[in-house]
């Protein structure tokens, strides 16, 4: 196995070759380049491979020190849609 | 309704905790692991002097206290959302909904993975969940591993593994590509050790430290580290070695590694296999701040401590009404750090609650954070003093701006 064939978002199985491209032919930020290759878009939210998607866009566009690159949203853990607001019948 | 909400029961929040209790505020302690003591129970290392650090026992000691305060203390429940609403604070868990007049997060900190081809195979771990495994479940991780990534964590836990009786067959860089950065550079990783090197009981980087004060000498330094490592607790530490590629069809078989030249490039030819059947990955530690990054509290990026943290001011106060922050949540630091953090924290959230709190306590416990920080024996990064004075900019700046925040 080669660098390029490695997954580095496991959720979404997006290699590091793919993340290298990406961020190669568009100059992409983090968020961008998530958008793009779906990196970091799976059922951890991110937690995995953050930093790595981070880092292979660092390489190609400039970080602005006053935004988390990779934004979070809720739910932060995975959750049971019954837990987010379940109405029972009793 | 309660006072306060902290969330994480690691050093930060037990000691936030205790003193918020014992100044009589009504506290509400959530975590999602099984067990009080966060990131101090993995703890264990000799401090100069001889005396020995457990976690498991300062852990101990925290929870004793708290209990002995009758801290309510809810373990296995996890927070996935943070909402600031009509003056309070509501934290949604995957039990139910609480609500509280102020929030403390005191969430730790969180690793990152290296990329090495073949890093998803089962039997690769974290060096902390090796750690965890090893010092708080008692479970070995393998017969024989390899941790890849040389710094003050990994190499702790080396030792920690090695206490255990888990054979470590060697600690080496991870090959360079995007993903590793610097951390694949012989010489910076160089460079980064010599600042630790009070940790490292090797002579060869003790001896080092003195001698390598300028870059000539560092660069003949790293050419001259012997190929085969220098062995810390019988350990080989591979400056010039890096994995290539983790081995195996099912499961972890063993690794690849190759010499490297002093600024990461692989030289072909000089490939070997060592066969484990467990590795560890450390490609360091961030500031966990998830769920104040939900709330629109800033954030400023500082490399010095770690990552992205959110704005804070010395007292741990956020711009944001009634939201706190202290521990690694911070920025990476030790424990004890940590909990004169915890502390300071809690005497804030007590004093904007209307308790009396003099001001000159408060003073003197920001003060033991910075005389805490200066003795740590346990340092993650070199300039950690110059991130925390970056911040201390950013706040002062923030507070003339008079910035209103939109939550
Ligand atoms: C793997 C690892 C090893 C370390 N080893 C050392 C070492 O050897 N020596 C040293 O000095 N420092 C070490 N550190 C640094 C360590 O972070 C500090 O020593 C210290 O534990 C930080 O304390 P804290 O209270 O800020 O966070 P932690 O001790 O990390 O505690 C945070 C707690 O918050 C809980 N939590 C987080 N998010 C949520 C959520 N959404 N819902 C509910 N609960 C949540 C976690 O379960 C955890 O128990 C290590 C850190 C890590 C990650």
């Amino acid at each position: 196995m080669t660098d390029r064939d490695m997954i580095v978002c496991r959720c979404e199985e997006v290699s590091y070759g793919e993340l290298v491209d990406t961020a190669g032919q568009f100059a992409c930020n983090s968020r961008e380049l998530k958008l793009r290759t779906r990196a970091g878009m799976g059922y951890c939210g991110g937690r995995t491979c953050r930093s790595s998607v981070d880092a292979i866009a660092l390489a190609a566009a400039e970080r602005d020190n006053t935004q988390i690159t990779l934004k979070y949203q809720p739910p932060v853990r995975p959750v049971h849609f019954g837990d987010l607001g379940a109405i029972s019948n009793d | 309704m309660r006072d306060l909400i902290i969330i994480g029961s690691g050093p930060a929040g037990l000691t936030a905790a205790i003193t918020a209790a014992e100044h009589g505020l009504d506290i509400l302690v959530i975590d999602e692991y099984l067990k009080p003591g966060g990131r101090l129970l993995g703890q264990l290392y000799e401090e100069p002097g001889g005396n020995w650090w457990n976690g498991i026992e300062e852990s101990r000691k925290l929870s004793e206290r708290a209990g002995a305060l009758g801290l309510d203390i809810r373990l296995g429940v996890s927070v996935h959302n943070i909402e600031q609403e009509n003056g309070s604070w509501l934290v949604y868990t995957d039990r139910e909904t609480f609500e509280a007049k102020s929030l403390l997060l005191a969430t730790g900190a969180a690793e990152a993975p290296v990329a090495i081809p073949g890093w998803t195979l089962p039997g690769v771990m974290s060096v902390g969940a090796a750690q965890v495994m090893t010092n708080v479940h008692r479970v070995k991780p393998g017969q024989k591993g390899v941790i890849i990534g040389v710094n003050v964590l990994s190499s702790a836990i080396a030792m920690e593994l090695h206490i255990a009786g888990i054979e470590v067959a060697a600690i080496a860089l991870p090959k360079n590509n995007r993903v590793n950065g610097s951390a694949a550079i012989p010489t910076e990783v160089m460079n980064a050790l010599l600042h630790v090197s009070h940790m490292a009981p090797s002579a060869f980087v003790k001896m080092g430290s003195k001698l390598m004060k300028n870059e000539f000498m560092k660069k003949m330094g790293i050419t001259f580290y012997p190929k085969n490592g220098v062995r810390m607790w019988d350990i080989p530490v591979m400056l010039r070695k890096a994995v290539i590629r983790i081995e195996g069809t099912d499961q972890v078989e063993g690794v690849t590694l190759a010499t490297v030249t002093a600024d990461g490039k692989v030289i072909s030819g000089t490939e070997e296999v060592i066969g484990c059947d467990f590795v560890c990955i450390a490609g360091g530690l961030y500031p966990l701040a998830e769920l104040a990054a939900l709330t629109g509290c800033p954030f400023y990026h500082i490399d010095e401590l770690g990552g992205s943290v959110p704005l804070h001011s010395e007292d741990m106060r956020t711009p944001l009404d009634g939201l706190y922050v202290a521990g690694n949540i911070t920025g990476i630091e030790g424990a004890k750090v940590a909990m004169s953090q915890g502390k300071t924290a809690a005497l804030s959230i007590a004093k904007d609650l209307g308790k009396d709190i003099a001001e000159a306590s408060l003073s003197e416990a920001i003060r033991q954070i910075s005389s805490t920080r200066s003795d740590a024996h346990i340092q993650f990064h070199q300039d950690v003093e110059v991130g925390r004075r970056k911040l201390q900019e950013y706040w002062e700046q923030h507070a003339t701006g008079k910035r209103n925040i939109l939550v």
